[in-house]
């Protein structure tokens, strides 16, 4: 993001420096949380890798929803989400159906815009009760998070693995 | 459907007689008013005898049409002054009916037309009572079989009746003409009537746009030459605006979505382009995961520093040192250029943003710092590493502790509080 700070067309305010810095603070706390936890049980085996990549995800969504703040609904959906537990075979899963439902139905001109506004409902936490406009606003705000966490997310990794 | 009004109330008050008084009781506008006064300049131009019967007859015309058209609370009002109308106008005119029953029948008919028109539009059962009352005949035996009578006895007796009302008035054949001139008069009035339905219709529209315009405060809609005015299409193309607004906020967010025309394949690009973040985010997850376990104890071993603030006091009395001090800032320069070196930097391009850097910097700079421990513990003496290290987390983690940062009284400390002011 080139931007330091972006508005939405909505007046939401976005700072995406101050959203990064929050990310990065609360990514790396609960980071060395996980590593705490996992410390006793360090063994590199495949099993332990994933079980702790899921849960480094958690973390990475959780910390970077908590960054935003409850005021968009995509943050609160995600926190909601992460709070019962539902999150992690959920956006596995849901791809998995969307291929398949995408695939399955040759669709009218009409019908292409609803199908597409379902797929990004299902890509975006939160987006099922929304309506079409919010749901774009909310995915333009979702992928400027995520692109932050993912480059945060890299720049850890980079500096771990060197 | 305004326009039946004047109509009504110039064919009760032709027998009336009673122009002015309707005139200030009725609550009608302007227009109609004139348009009223124009009738009855025409209708005072015809002779008064004929509008007995005319009246009578137009009524029945009129009133035919009232239920259809008059749909208004200014209609019921005009209603209720016409149910004084008539009463009055049969009170004026008791001889011609004692003479005929036709007229009184027709006037019969009339309120029981009244009565429907008053069920109709609800009007409060005062008007009903109130015809009633005038009428003298109670409606009930009015209604049907009285109407039906009448249609019998007028058809019977038409040669009658007008023989009658030639016994009446001297001046019965014009009537004839006249009721011809009437009936011809009344096509008349209900071609002008469509007209003037025409051009209430207009009206109707044009408020409806006025309205259309005032209701909304926030939205302001221009429709251009040919688009459609009605609500629904200007709420539909408020949110096609709408949509495309921040399709174009996505299509700038989304890179290589600039070249896409067309909504859907945007779409389809927005959609690849959140899922693919999506399994970014899992992949670096994984390779943070995989990574991870090597760094365990260098991070532990931070983080209990960290959370207890007690082993800090052991590390003023160690980094006491002169040399301690330079490497401390040599840490942290190593620090800057290691992350300036790193993809973080990648991320804040923006020039103005070397504040920026350092804040950020320095939450990254943590595994850094680990990742150095991890390296250098053994080459070089570990305390003082520690001790840098110990500064840039006191900067990253706990701004709210610098109160403790005073105690470390090397120049790293100096550095941390420079870096503090600049966060």
């Amino acid at each position: 993001m080139r931007t330091s700070t972006t508005t939405t067309s909505s007046g939401i305010t976005l700072s995406t420096k101050s959203c990064r810095i929050k990310f990065a603070r609360r990514f790396l706390r609960s980071l060395a949380e996980i590593k705490k936890q996992k410390r006793s049980s360090a063994s590199s085996s495949e099993e332990e890798i994933c079980k702790r990549s899921k849960r480094i995800k958690m973390a990475a969504y959780s910390s970077m929803a908590r960054a935003v703040g409850p005021r968009m609904n995509w943050s609160r959906a995600l926190l909601f989400k992460l709070r019962n537990r539902v999150s992690y075979p959920r956006l596995v899963k849901k791809k998995k159906r969307v291929t398949v439902r995408s695939n399955k139905v040759p669709r009218s001109k009409s019908s292409v815009h609803i199908d597409r506004g379902n797929k990004l409902r299902k890509l975006v936490p939160g987006g099922k009760s929304m309506d079409y406009i919010c749901l774009l606003e909310e995915t333009a705000h979702y992928i400027t998070c995520l692109n932050t966490q993912v480059k945060v997310m890299q720049a850890i990794a980079d500096n771990l693995s060197k | 459907m305004n326009r039946a009004l004047p109509e009504m109330l110039n064919c009760m008050n032709a027998p009336g007689g009673l122009v002015a008084g309707n005139c200030t009781d009725m609550t009608v506008l302007d227009r109609q008013r004139t348009r009223m006064r124009w009738q009855h300049d025409q209708f005072q131009q015809q002779p008064q005898q004929h509008q007995g019967y005319f009246g009578g007859n137009e009524l029945n015309g009129v009133f035919n049409h009232v239920p259809i058209e008059a749909s208004q609370v200014q209609n019921f009002q005009g209603l209720i002054g016409l149910g004084g109308d008539l009463g009055m106008g049969q009170a004026v005119k008791p001889d011609l009916s004692s003479e005929n029953g036709w007229t009184e029948l027709g006037y019969g008919s009339c309120g029981f037309e009244m009565n429907n028109i008053s069920r109709t539009f609800s009007c409060p059962p005062k008007v009903a009572a109130e015809t009633e009352s005038n009428n003298a005949v109670p409606p009930a035996k009015i209604s049907s079989p009285a109407g039906k009578e009448s249609f019998k006895k007028r058809k019977a007796d038409k040669a009658q009746n007008n023989k009658a009302v030639a016994e009446d008035d001297s001046s019965d054949k014009r009537m004839k003409g006249c009721a011809e001139e009437g009936d011809s008069k009344i096509t008349e009035q209900n071609s002008t009537k469509n007209n003037d339905r025409e051009s209430s219709a207009d009206t109707s529209k044009e408020n409806s746009k006025a309205s259309e315009v005032q209701k909304p405060d926030y939205i302001h809609v221009r429709a251009r030459r040919g688009q459609a005015t009605d609500s629904h299409s200007l709420a539909e193309r408020v949110r096609r605006e709408k949509i495309s607004e921040r399709m174009k906020y996505l299509q700038d967010l989304v890179p290589g979505c600039n070249k896409i025309t067309g909504k859907a394949g945007m779409l389809d690009e927005i959609i690849n382009y959140v899922q693919s973040l999506q399994r970014q985010v899992e992949f670096l997850s994984m390779k943070l995961a995989a990574v991870n376990p090597r760094l365990d104890f260098n991070i532990d071993d931070l983080f209990t520093k960290e959370m207890f603030p007690a082993n800090m006091a052991n590390f003023p009395t160690i980094g006491m040192s002169s040399e301690m001090t330079s490497s401390a800032y040599l840490q942290f320069n190593h620090i800057q250029q290691l992350l300036q070196c790193s993809g973080l930097e990648n991320g804040i391009t923006s020039p103005d943003s070397a504040l920026l850097r350092r804040s950020i910097s320095t939450p990254i700079s943590i595994p850094e710092t680990f990742v150095d421990t991890s390296c250098f513990t053994q080459v070089q003496p570990p305390t003082t590493w520690d001790a840098d290290i110990q500064n840039l987390f006191n900067v990253e983690f706990h701004q709210g502790r610098t109160a403790q940062f005073p105690s470390q009284p090397f120049t790293g400390s100096i550095e941390a509080s420079n870096l503090k002011m600049e966060m």
